[in-house]
């Protein structure tokens, strides 16, 4: 036990916080392990923060779930671009990528949501709205 | 057909938009209420409705007749529309 204290990142969109690596300081670019999202760090008075550099842009979603496919090995299947559609329809009503196929517009259902990131699609094959599925 | 077909959809939902536009394609005339873009009396009033006719909160809901349809099935739609 060295007594320094394991720092942590704190991500915007899934609300959770992941490991800080040695090596990254105030404005690096790093991706949410969990979420996918594009960060840029930010030391607060709190802790490291990632912020959203591209925040509510279509860039942002299409990497975002480009991001987490990648990182989770899944995959997508031919709703992919209508349901990117659904989200930025979302993102103009509702001011976020909220899931396109549910109503409510909660911190938890920011794609991908929680249940996803939760084990959905190890579970069904798929995530609820049909975006991420398992590889075959 | 007595009564128009009711579709119960998100306007975000690309499931719902097949629906819809699976009816238009067989000229099938339909009423559509877009959840989401309702205010929030309405909203609370209607997802009870749907809630109790079908166990959850998932679109499409289509009712023809007696038939609710939840999700977009256009083999179910094909058999209830007699098509």
């Amino acid at each position: 036990m060295n007594g320094k204290q394991l720092e942590r990142v704190y991500c915007p969109v899934c609300q959770a916080k992941f490991r800080f690596v040695e090596g990254w300081k105030e404005g690096s670019m790093v991706i949410c392990p969990i979420c996918g999202q594009k960060l840029r760090l930010n030391r607060s008075s709190d802790g490291w923060v990632g912020d959203r550099p591209e925040k509510g842009t279509e860039k942002e979603i299409r990497e975002r779930v480009d991001e987490y496919a990648r990182l989770h090995g899944y995959v997508f299947k031919d709703m992919k671009e209508e349901l990117i559609q659904g989200l930025l329809g979302k993102n103009r009503r509702f001011k976020d990528f909220y899931c396109p196929c549910r109503m409510e517009h909660v911190p938890e259902y920011m794609c991908p949501c929680k249940p996803t990131r939760g084990g959905d699609v190890e579970r069904d094959g798929k995530c609820y709205c049909g975006l991420f599925w398992k590889k075959a | 057909m007595k009564e128009k077909p009711k579709v119960y959809a998100l306007s975000t939902c690309p499931y719902c938009k097949r629906t819809k536009r699976f009816l238009e394609d067989h000229k099938i005339a339909y009423d559509c209420t877009d959840v989401d873009l309702l205010d929030d009396a309405e909203q609370d009033k209607i997802l009870e409705k749907i809630e109790k006719m079908t166990g959850k909160r998932s679109f499409p809901v289509v009712i023809i007749g007696e038939e609710i349809i939840v999700g977009h099935d256009e083999d179910r739609l094909r058999k209830a529309l007699r098509l």
